[in-house]
């Protein structure tokens, strides 16, 4: 598998692998146990890569490349890769700004040897998938060779001129297995890496060597499919926040804004227009609701927003919140056979641990002891330990961590 | 019960705060009791409902939480003493006090000083909720609610555990509801707000079940064709990191997005050095020299 950068060699240069001999029978002669147990392993492994970041780049700008050209009219990814691409897309866009509040996206296209910016770089994504949907999913919208210096050219000019704590990033779908270029797009490779921006490439149908050095020049992944399940989980790496560079220590400090809702109670209760849309065809009306901006009074209807008047980022605390599990991850539970094991059920379900189950799992911070289903519901979805939650000792996730 | 096969089934999650410090318990000796009454009729009201329906009760006070009532309390034990009712609404009173007189007498003397842990024992709800989901009969549907009972104090203390449990609640739809029976509860009304749970501060205790029967009894999609008291209007300020403080304005680093009311060369989470400052630099400035 081409995904092994690090290990910088290729599956077939490697030793000879009994890859078989990993799956073994159970007792009644079935594999699916075993299989099971193989995936289980998997999922683990990887929660407990991902532990330990503190550093995240968290206000990313991220420029998505999507190749139009013939080659995505393929039908190795079914229907085709053009049309795949497009729903992962729109899962992998709805999952990236939920995983990264404050983090805006772009789309550029790249057909007939030109590159083409259909969308600038914001964080509403119904917008974004409503262009994207009109420019790129349509039967005639992929038309000869992809242009990939033009396009990062393109995403280099627009990127460069952001503030310096953004991390800047970008994201290639290449269909194709050649590129049209105008110069040597080497340049174009040092120029992105001068102006630290991540390049990370996808590509859709084999290895490309000129690819490889791209994502390896700036810091990012580069990744082969092998399927549709294999492409969406190749993107969905991408959603989670990437851990900050060391030396990239341009970090500062925002000042924002949380506003409330507007009083509405009879007596406080004002009309005001809002400042969102002033400038929009159908102007803004007159009402009563809405958030006013705590340093100069101007209404908003929608977060996150920036102060028109004063030029405050405006956010609401919750938009923050979503993306702390990040920073303060539960710490991976530890395997305990079930022998050695003396709670009876599993502290958060209260299901009652079988023999069956062979290993349940406890926190170490606690101590109390979870069942398999809830380990991994904690650590995926709800990144709150319940035991260390209603431990008046360890609840207090916050100052403990660090 | 396989009659009803096609109909949706709910589960309440009841998270009761039974914290020894909640002045509406130790203002007056028998509200405690009243307040208990309230809950297990408002329990028998939910299963009465619908036979599908499900219910756990889950005790809460500042030394831990546990199940109170839970699907291991279902085996109903015929008495033949309880006057022609319903045999399950006898053994679930009957199981709610046995459990929470254990579930009190275990909370000893040395009850640790603090607030009540309530976002843990919501976290341990939606786990319940989680395995109840995964061991539906296949073709059944479920919703599931969170029913949040208590007369605590406010604190920004748990707000990271709250925001977790809040957004694990809306992504697996999970409505969150509060009955909060003395002070207003603003992280607790986010969550109301966020998850679209209803929320309420019982204006009079007398009327506590009354209260639950007419605002928390109905499920979540009849709600719509009811009339409720108004939604209630959402500070979504937020608590910074250094004081646990609300804010209006703050710093956030871009780093890590943590929250500082004031503006520091350092981040306390991510160790990362701040340079420049923000809109208003003339303050910050001088105190890098010294450095």
């Amino acid at each position: 598998m081409a995904d092994d950068d690090d290990v910088k060699e290729y599956r077939w240069e490697t030793g000879y692998e009994k890859t078989w001999e990993a799956i073994q029978e159970d007792d009644q002669g079935n594999l699916e146990a075993s299989v099971a147990e193989i995936i289980q392993r998997a999922k683990r492994k990887a929660q407990m890569e991902r532990k330990g970041h503190t550093r995240l780049g968290m206000m990313r700008h991220m420029y998505i490349i999507l190749d139009a050209s013939e080659a995505m009219h393929d039908q190795d990814l079914k229907p085709t890769r053009q049309l795949c691409t497009l729903k992962l897309m729109e899962g992998f866009v709805e999952e990236f700004l939920y995983e990264n509040p404050l983090s805006q996206l772009g789309f550029i296209l790249s057909r007939n040897k030109r590159a083409e910016k259909i969308t600038e770089l914001s964080g509403n994504y119904k917008k974004q998938l409503e262009v994207l949907k009109s420019n790129f999913g349509q039967p005639n919208s992929c038309s000869g060779e992809p242009s990939l210096q033009n396009a990062l050219e393109l995403a280099l000019s627009s990127l460069k001129h952001m503030p310096s704590h953004a991390i800047r990033e970008v994201l290639v779908i290449m269909g194709s297995l050649t590129t049209c270029d105008p110069g040597d797009i080497n340049i174009t490779i040092q120029k992105l890496k001068t102006a630290s921006i991540r390049a990370s490439l996808i590509g859709l149908s084999a290895d490309v060597r000129l690819c490889k050095s791209l994502c390896m020049t700036t810091g990012g992944d580069y990744g082969v499919v092998l399927d549709d399940v294999h492409f969406k989980h190749l993107l969905s790496t991408h959603a989670l926040p990437p851990q900050a560079a060391a030396e990239h220590s341009s970090s500062a400090l925002v000042k924002m804004g949380f506003p409330h809702h507007a009083p509405t109670d009879n007596k406080t209760s004002y009309l005001a227009m809002c400042m969102c849309h002033l400038d929009s065809e159908e102007g803004s009306k007159l009402d009563g609701g809405g958030y006013l901006c705590p340093q100069c009074r101007s209404k908003y209807c929608e977060l996150p927003a920036e102060c028109k008047v004063c030029g405050l980022t405006l956010v609401s605390a919750p938009h923050l919140a979503r993306s702390y599990h990040h920073l303060f991850p539960v710490q991976p539970f530890t395997l305990i056979p079930i022998d050695q094991n003396r709670t009876p059920s599993c502290f958060g379900c209260r299901v009652q641990f079988k023999t069956i189950d062979k290993q349940v799992y406890k926190c170490e911070k606690c101590c109390e002891v979870f069942c398999l289903d809830c380990d991994m519901f904690i650590h995926d979805t709800l990144h709150t330990c319940p035991g260390c939650s209603t431990n008046q000792q360890t609840y207090q996730t916050l100052s403990s961590e660090s | 019960m396989a009659v009803y096969g096609g109909a949706e089934r709910s589960l309440l999650v009841i998270i009761f705060d039974v914290h020894p410090c909640q002045k509406i318990i130790t203002n007056h000796q028998h509200r405690f009791h009243q307040v208990l009454e309230a809950v297990i009729a408002f329990s028998n009201g939910h299963l009465l409902m619908k036979p599908d329906n499900r219910l756990a009760i889950i005790g809460c006070h500042s030394g831990a939480s546990d199940y109170i009532f839970s699907d291991k309390d279902y085996a109903v034990v015929p008495t033949g003493i309880n006057d022609g009712q319903y045999e399950l609404f006898a053994h679930v009173e009957k199981c709610i006090r046995k459990n929470i007189k254990q579930f009190l007498s275990k909370m000893s003397n040395n009850l640790p000083a603090g607030e009540s842990l309530l976002a843990g024992a919501c976290g341990m709800g939606l786990c319940y909720i989680q395995r109840m989901k995964r061991e539906l009969p296949i073709g059944d549907k479920m919703n599931s609610r969170i029913l949040v009972l208590t007369g605590s104090n406010d604190s920004a203390s748990q707000y990271m555990n709250y925001m977790n449990v809040f957004f694990t609640a809306q992504k697996e739809n999970v409505v969150m509801d509060v009955c909060t029976l003395e002070h207003d509860q603003g992280l607790l009304q986010q969550g109301c707000d966020i998850t679209g749970g209803a929320y309420l501060k019982t204006p009079q205790q007398q009327g506590l079940l009354q209260y639950l029967m007419w605002v928390f009894l109905p499920e979540p999609p009849l709600r719509k064709k009811l009339v409720l008291p108004p939604p209630v209007k959402v500070d979504y300020r937020a608590a910074c990191f250094c004081h646990r403080q609300l804010i209006d304005i703050g710093y956030v680093c871009s780093i890590c997005l943590s929250i500082f009311c004031k503006f520091s060369p350092i981040c306390t989470t991510c160790h990362a050095l701040f340079k420049t400052p923000g809109p208003p630099p003339s303050k910050p400035k001088k105190k890098k020299p010294k450095m």
